[in-house]
């Protein structure tokens, strides 16, 4: 019971930031229809800028997201000005295959200028644990959770309660509705890319005290970014929050209860059964 | 009806030209080991070879029936497992092997097409790559049956007999390099043959619109399951291949998406849906990558003075940019989707096009004529 509880909660701590990234694809999904095939390589590029910051100035991750947010809102801002834009129209399959291919310069470019050794980044607190109710968790982790949630929270009341999120959110609606209301939607788009960008540089940022930094590390975090967001449904904000958080105690229980090597088959084959079986995902009607 | 017979030439068939300028060629190919005998340019001719089979068997499934998988791996890793595994630990000759890895490719297909073919677009890409990871964790967890991440290093290969007198004990590149001429040319022929077939127009239907062909009858799963079982056979025969001449095989080398991604890549940047699209795109990728590998860029900019060789950034140049081999890749894919999106056989053919008839009011009628005969 107490193994239980204990891979329960380490699960939710790791699935808030899942949550992060699904958030941030699923937004750009839901404003462009384009699936960003590159987001686990702009988790990997917010580790590495975390990982600069604090090897050449010593500021601490949790603290560097201050730099990495503007920063990375402003990479992602660009990518989709200068990259992104352009197959806004195209078919499908070019769209995934345009930004597979950012994904590879990307990681290529970061091994090429770091290597591909692993780095780290080593706090006072990185393996220090934390008392909840007799189960003891994760300090970094926990500190992320909580950043985690107060960035949601930001988020959802920047798309409800705001001019410009009530924009993104018409956009993601019906692009062309939204246009004819007087939407500014190529502003819209450029604004979700960022947010979604920084929202994955973020996450990078967030774990970056407890994982290991490669310039492949995106790789996996795209996949599981996919799961959550088809979990929750494609284009729903709050189903990716709780698929994120769903991935990550299903990871944690197979993890414990099975194998840690197999624990990402399992979170595959979820996946599947969710494509088969409900590809509409759990909260796939509401539209963000 | 008659005379609708007499103007109309007969659709079929190579030009006489074309079909020299093949000959020629091949022939060429036959004869190139006895001319040229380094076996650095052998090697990179095999990676060729390799490199046409494996986008020409994407191109089955992708480019004629626009089904984009990107896990085919799957079937590669698979193939190149079961005949090296037999071969290793059973001692079952690869030329035996190969048919049990080709069975294995085939229920894999069945088995992911069963799955994957009932979603569309980009649910179908996700599909395939979940399920070609669930493999390559399998194979890497599942340490007893497949040596996990130590993969398989396969020691010799039994020499070929045809009764007492030994065909090839396997040592030189030659044999290798005749293997993966065939396995091109074959690959070649099926995206031909299957091209200039009824099954080739029923593909070629359910890519442009999947709801309109079936309204036509078109059976939707059972073509795109043949179009995936001839596609991951052939996957699957390119995987033996890779697993005999390389002589060992992990699940990072043989399993990883990266491969798959670099399947969807020969074809993209070549020009995808078209029989010498992978040819060409094979032609771009393993050169540019095989340049890089042996650092001739950093070279290249030496010697221009771009970069001086001394200097701290002409060092780590030096250093680094054999290892990034992948980025070319990268770049590639980024420029053609923006620039070419028909690859560049398409791009050079509207370039010819435009050239030569620079008021074409129809300059596509012009590409689908050549589309039917190259």
């Amino acid at each position: 019971m107490r193994v239980l509880l204990q891979s329960t909660a380490s699960g939710i701590l790791i699935g808030g930031v899942y949550a992060l990234v699904g958030i941030g694809l699923t937004i750009i999904y839901g404003v462009m229809r384009v699936i960003n095939f590159a987001h686990g390589e702009l988790l990997m590029l917010g580790m590495y800028l975390t990982w600069i910051i604090f090897t050449s100035f010593g500021i601490d991750p949790f603290i560097s997201i201050a730099i990495t947010i503007p920063a990375m809102f402003l990479f992602g801002a660009f990518l989709q000005k200068v990259l992104i834009n352009r197959v806004l129209n195209a078919l499908p399959q070019n769209q995934i295959l345009l930004t597979i291919g950012l994904g590879l310069v990307l990681s290529n470019l970061v091994m090429l200028i770091y290597t591909s050794d692993y780095k780290i980044i080593t706090t006072s607190y990185s393996s220090s644990t934390i008392n909840l109710a007799g189960l003891p968790l994760s300090l970094p982790l926990t500190i992320s959770l909580l950043i985690t949630s107060v960035i949601t929270g930001i988020l959802y009341v920047f798309l409800l309660k705001t001019d410009t999120g009530q924009a993104i959110r018409a956009t993601a609606q019906d692009r062309d509705a939204a246009q004819l209301m007087g939407i500014n939607v190529k502003r819209m788009s450029v604004l979700a890319f960022g947010i979604g960008t920084a929202l994955a540089g973020t996450a990078g940022a967030l774990v970056s005290p407890t994982y290991y930094i490669f310039p492949q590390v995106g790789g996996a975090f795209t996949l599981k970014a996919f799961v959550i967001v088809v979990l929750g449904g494609m284009g729903s904000v709050i189903g990716a929050t709780l698929g994120g958080i769903i991935i990550g105690v299903t990871e944690s229980l197979a993890a414990v209860y099975i194998s840690s090597g197999m624990k990402e088959v399992f979170v595959y084959v979820l996946f599947l059964l969710v494509l088969l079986f409900k590809p509409s995902g759990l909260l796939g009607r509401s539209r963000m | 009806m008659k005379s609708v017979g007499r103007i109309l030439p007969p659709a079929s068939g190579f030009a006489a030209v074309q079909l020299l300028v093949i000959l020629v060629v091949v022939a060429a190919l036959f004869v190139f080991p006895y001319l040229v005998v380094n076996p650095y340019v052998l090697h990179l001719m095999i990676l060729l070879f390799l490199s046409v089979a494996m986008g020409e068997s994407w191109n089955v499934i992708g480019g004629y029936c626009g089904q984009y998988s990107v896990g085919h791996a799957a079937y590669f890793g698979v193939g190149a497992y079961a005949a090296l595994m037999l071969l290793q630990y059973q001692h079952v000759a690869p030329w035996w092997g190969v048919w049990v890895a080709i069975a294995a490719a085939l229920v894999i297909s069945l088995l992911i097409g069963t799955i994957c073919f009932r979603l569309r677009g980009p649910y179908f890409v996700l599909a395939s790559i979940a399920v070609a990871e669930i493999i390559r964790l399998v194979v890497l967890n599942w340490k007893q049956f497949t040596n996990g991440a130590e993969g398989i290093l396969l020691v010799d290969i039994p020499p070929l007999k045809v009764g007492a007198t030994v065909l090839t004990d396997w040592l030189s590149k030659t044999p290798f390099y005749y293997l993966g001429l065939i396995l091109a040319l074959a690959t070649l022929l099926v995206n031909y043959l299957v091209q200039h077939s009824k099954l080739g127009y029923f593909l070629q239907a359910i890519r442009e619109d999947q709801d309109a062909a079936h309204s036509l009858g078109i059976n939707l799963s059972f073509y795109k399951n043949v179009a995936l079982a001839i596609s991951a056979l052939f996957t699957a025969v390119s995987g033996v291949y890779y697993g005999l001449y390389i002589g060992f095989i992990d699940p990072a080398s043989v399993l990883g998406v990266d491969l798959s991604v670099q399947m969807v890549l020969i074809c993209i940047i070549g020009g995808i849906g078209t029989n010498f699209g992978p040819v060409v795109g094979a032609l771009v990728l393993v050169p540019l990558s095989e340049a890089l590998r042996a650092n001739l860029l950093s070279k290249v900019l030496f010697s221009l003075g771009v970069v001086k060789e001394t200097s701290r950034v002409g060092g780590f140049l030096k250093e680094n940019l054999a290892h990034a081999h992948v980025l070319i890749y990268g770049i590639l894919v980024v420029v053609v989707i923006l620039f070419m999106p028909d690859g560049v056989l398409g791009f050079g053919r509207k370039l010819i096009a435009q050239r030569s008839r620079p008021f074409s009011a129809k300059p596509t009628s012009l590409v689908g004529g050549l589309d039917g005969s190259a």
